[in-house]
């Protein structure tokens, strides 16, 4: 019993990282009032070329750094379009994520020589700093929370996240004030999408150890509703991550084990994890607002 | 010689991207330490000169000058390093940060990443307030604050960073007149210290009694600047219009009819849960201008919004002509005949980024008259009727496909107005009708109200503006903390003892 329990808590801390990291980049950048629905296509193509950057250095670490200035120039061509040519803010999204379809099949193929899939060797995969008979934990675990605390502090106590909420919200207000509004924009975008090119990069240099095609599995996805649900704060976020990560373990365990899953159908409990991540993190905390300004190009005149 | 110009418009033209020409060419100087009035019809120009001065837009054409240097300002930024700030005429306020958040914002202290010294700029701020003798509650989202705190808190935002030239665009335009008052004690407590202020109102009164020097604009040209003391109300009006204004309202007497509408026992709550009607009963009747007045906050916002449907009744009853309309939707109430000019333009009235012709019609956009096959909308028939508002109501429009965020302020107010009385109503509910309208339209709109009871419809009026409802109601109540201190007529009380009332102090002899 015991057993099971620090294997679904390891597992789910494991399986929390991408998820968080992406919601908190996500929670940065739609406070400054950036919405991006791109995070699944940069969670694919940072896991390939985070996969790459670890083979061609032989270092995982430069492999996730690799992933996370992927991210970051998704984010740069994300908020450019966005913030500085006053785009829509959904379509270039949708760009992203269409994109990462077709890098990552002939990324793999091309820099591979393998069809679909690629195992990442296991030397140059990140190693866990704790090992247990039940599984590992990953450096990437502790890296997250200070992440997720980091991040909420700048949010809510400095001058920098004052700005970025403050364009957010009401972006005239701040530029009266001489706040410039397309640089906090802009850099809360970068940041949102950094955060989702170190998460994906975690998918194949660390947790999952391979690439494929399919390996954000909609991540991106969870992680906006992840956001949704938080209210905007990243704690909440990590609070809502973590759940996720906690049922979708417990489902994978049930689903193994023949004894429940006679009796509960699998399907019904693969379910679990979302509807059960809704309704906490939504119960607890009920009405949320987003930024006012949330999605919407800001011009003088 | 003469002493320079801490302010010097010269030549300022601006095209806005649309094509409307504001302003053609605009001289316009400015003395250190006078407050200058800046008046004007609604879309004379006021607000995008004084945008341009801070920063805000970019003139086509002109050149401005500080302390007889030249400046070119990019953005708000670089008007405030120059010691130049201004308050909106529609409040720029993150609505969920708190007074002090608001005003620090852009300032707060050194280092991006350090720590907000919240302390210390509570400090700071409560010193300015202390200084002028302005307070404001510092802690709490300002949502949640009466807009007369939150124009404070707009004032102490350009304070904080020091400006020695202070843009005020219709600050009063909100105020009910204690805060009008206390505002004018606090700018010229400001001259006192050396500060510039410039000042715009459609309030002549208001221009009189506290500037010293004041500038008329026309169709975005300048008719002339006058000293103050060497003006009159009649002649200030007469720049603004180009022909004699009245400022007078033709009332007959007239014998009120039947009750139209019938307030029973009605008991509102507030956003906060608290009770701000208690158990109000009333009646207006056909052919009457039934007036509220009365300190804002007082009840009189969720009153109305009970009335016209936005907003749950508690308890009681409202009744027009004779049928039960307690907790009835707000399309259903116009099909029975009411009409509502809300008090809160922007987010109420009006949908800022759809276009005229579409505004026109809101509320009216399932009419008959409006829609053809499949229920889809006529938009010739539409544009055309927009375009019978515009020249009716002399709404100064780029045109019917402009954005309603493109007219002025005083004209997006009259756009609403139009709308609303042009549906032929029974009851016309009309909160703050003419807030932020120049003389000429003010008098046009009052007239057309009382044209409205004339023919015999009931008009409920709310106005912050005494003067208004002393003027045209028939019949008037004092409202205080959720009920009537009185119904009286306006021929038979002084302002003394409304001012009373509207303390909540109900005078016995
Ligand atoms: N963003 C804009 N785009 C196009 N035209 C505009 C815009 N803003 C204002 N205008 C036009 O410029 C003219 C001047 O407007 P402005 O707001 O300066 O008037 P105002 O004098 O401040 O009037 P009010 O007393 O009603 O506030 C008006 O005709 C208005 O329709
Ligand atoms: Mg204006």
């Amino acid at each position: 019993m015991i057993d099971m329990i620090i294997s679904i808590l390891l597992g789910s801390l494991t399986a929390m990282v991408p998820i968080v990291l992406t919601s908190t980049g996500a929670v940065v950048s739609e406070r400054a009032g950036v919405v991006n629905i791109g995070y699944e296509g940069i969670l694919l193509m940072s896991a390939l070329f985070g996969a790459m950057f670890a083979e061609m250095s032989g270092s995982p670490w430069i492999g996730l750094l690799g992933g996370a200035f992927v991210g970051m120039l998704l984010g740069m061509l994300h908020g450019a379009i966005t913030v500085y040519m006053k785009g829509d803010h959904i379509i270039p999204g949708i760009g992203i994520n269409i994109l990462a379809l077709g890098v990552v099949a002939f990324g793999i193929t091309a820099i591979w020589g393998t069809a679909g899939q690629h195992q990442v060797p296991s030397n140059i995969r990140i190693q866990p700093i704790i090992n247990t008979p039940y599984g590992g934990l990953s450096p990437m675990v502790l890296i997250t929370f200070v992440i997720v605390f980091l991040t909420h502090w700048v949010l809510f106590r400095t001058p920098l996240g004052l700005r970025i909420r403050a364009v957010g919200e009401n972006p005239e207000a701040a530029d009266a004030l001489g706040v410039n509004v397309e640089r906090y924009r802009f850099l809360a975008t970068v940041y949102g999408a950094t955060l989702a090119g170190l998460g994906g990069a975690y998918l194949s240099v660390d947790w999952l150890g391979v690439v494929t095609k399919e390996i954000s599995s909609g991540r991106g996805f969870i992680a906006l509703a992840n956001m949704v649900f938080s209210g905007w704060n990243p704690i909440r976020a990590l609070i809502g991550g973590f759940i996720f990560g906690f049922f979708d373990n417990l489902s994978v365990w049930v689903r193994t084990n023949p004894a429940i899953s006679q009796v509960v159908p699998w399907q019904f409990v693969a379910t679990l994890p979302y509807i059960v991540t809704i309704i906490i993190v939504a119960g607890i905390i009920g009405k949320v607002r987003p930024p006012k300004w949330d999605g919407r190009p800001y011009k003088r005149e | 010689m003469e002493e320079v110009p801490i302010i010097e418009m010269k030549g300022i033209v601006k095209i806005y991207p649309d094509g409307t020409k504001a302003l053609k060419g605009v001289d316009f100087s400015v003395k250190k330490g006078e407050i200058h009035g800046l008046l004007g019809e609604n879309g004379a120009g006021k607000t995008t000169l004084m945008k341009i001065l801070s920063g805000m837009l970019p003139p086509t054409e002109g050149k401005i000058y500080v302390n007889g240097r030249e400046v070119r300002f990019k953005s708000p930024a670089d008007a405030l390093a120059n010691g130049i700030g201004m308050v909106h005429q529609h409040f720029t306020l993150v609505e969920v940060f708190d007074a002090l958040h608001n005003i620090i914002l852009g300032m707060e202290g050194h280092g991006l990443f350090s720590k907000i010294d919240v302390d210390k700029a509570r400090a700071k701020l409560q010193k300015l307030m202390d200084e002028l003798n302005f307070q404001v509650p510092l802690e709490v989202p300002v949502e949640t604050l009466p807009v007369g705190v939150q124009q404070r808190i707009e004032i102490l935002k350009v304070l904080y960073r020091n400006v020695d030239v202070l843009i005020l665009d219709e600050p009063t335009a909100v105020l009910t007149p204690i805060e009008v008052k206390e505002l004018f004690d606090v700018l010229r407590k400001l001259k006192e210290q050396g500060k510039t202020i410039i000042f715009i109102s459609h309030k002549l009164r208001e221009v009189m009694e506290i500037t010293d020097r004041v500038t008329v604009l026309r169709k975005g040209e300048v008719i002339g600047t006058v000293n103050t003391n060497e003006a009159t109300p009649q002649l200030l009006a007469r720049m603004m219009v180009g022909r004699d204004v009245v400022l007078r309202i033709q009332k007959p007497p007239k014998e009120p009819g039947e009750p139209i509408l019938r307030v029973e026992n009605l008991w509102v709550k507030g956003d906060r849960g608290e009770d701000a009607v208690k158990g109000l009963s009333f009646e207006v009747r056909a052919g009457e201008i039934f007036g509220i007045a009365g300190v804002e906050g007082n009840g009189q916002t969720e009153l109305i919004e009970a009335i016209t449907g936005l907003r749950k009744i508690e308890k009681g009853r409202v009744i027009l002509n004779g049928k039960d309309i307690t907790g009835r939707p707000p399309k259903e109430l116009y099909n029975l005949g009411v009409a509502h000019i809300p008090e809160d333009r922007t987010h109420m009235g009006l949908i800022l980024d759809m276009t005229v012709a579409e505004n026109s019609i809101l509320g009216l956009h399932w009419n008959a008259k409006f829609t053809g096959a499949l229920n889809s909308i006529k938009w010739n028939t539409v544009k055309a009727y927009a375009q019978e508002l515009i020249e009716k109501f002399e709404i100064v429009a780029p045109g019917v496909d402009a954005p309603v965020k493109s007219l002025s302020g005083g004209n997006q107010q009259k756009l609403i107005v139009a709308r609303e009385v042009s549906k032929n109503p029974e009851l016309i509910v009309a909160s703050q009708p003419t807030r932020g309208v120049d003389v000429a339209s003010t008098e046009y709109i009052r007239n057309y109200l009382v044209k409205l009871r004339n023919e015999n419809k009931a008009v409920l009026l709310v106005s912050a503006d005494l003067d208004e409802v002393l003027q045209l109601s028939d019949r008037m109540a004092i409202m205080y903390e959720g009920q009537f201190v009185g119904i009286v007529k306006p021929e038979e009380v002084t302002e003394e003892q409304i001012g009373l009332m509207m303390g909540g102090i109900k005078d016995e002899s």
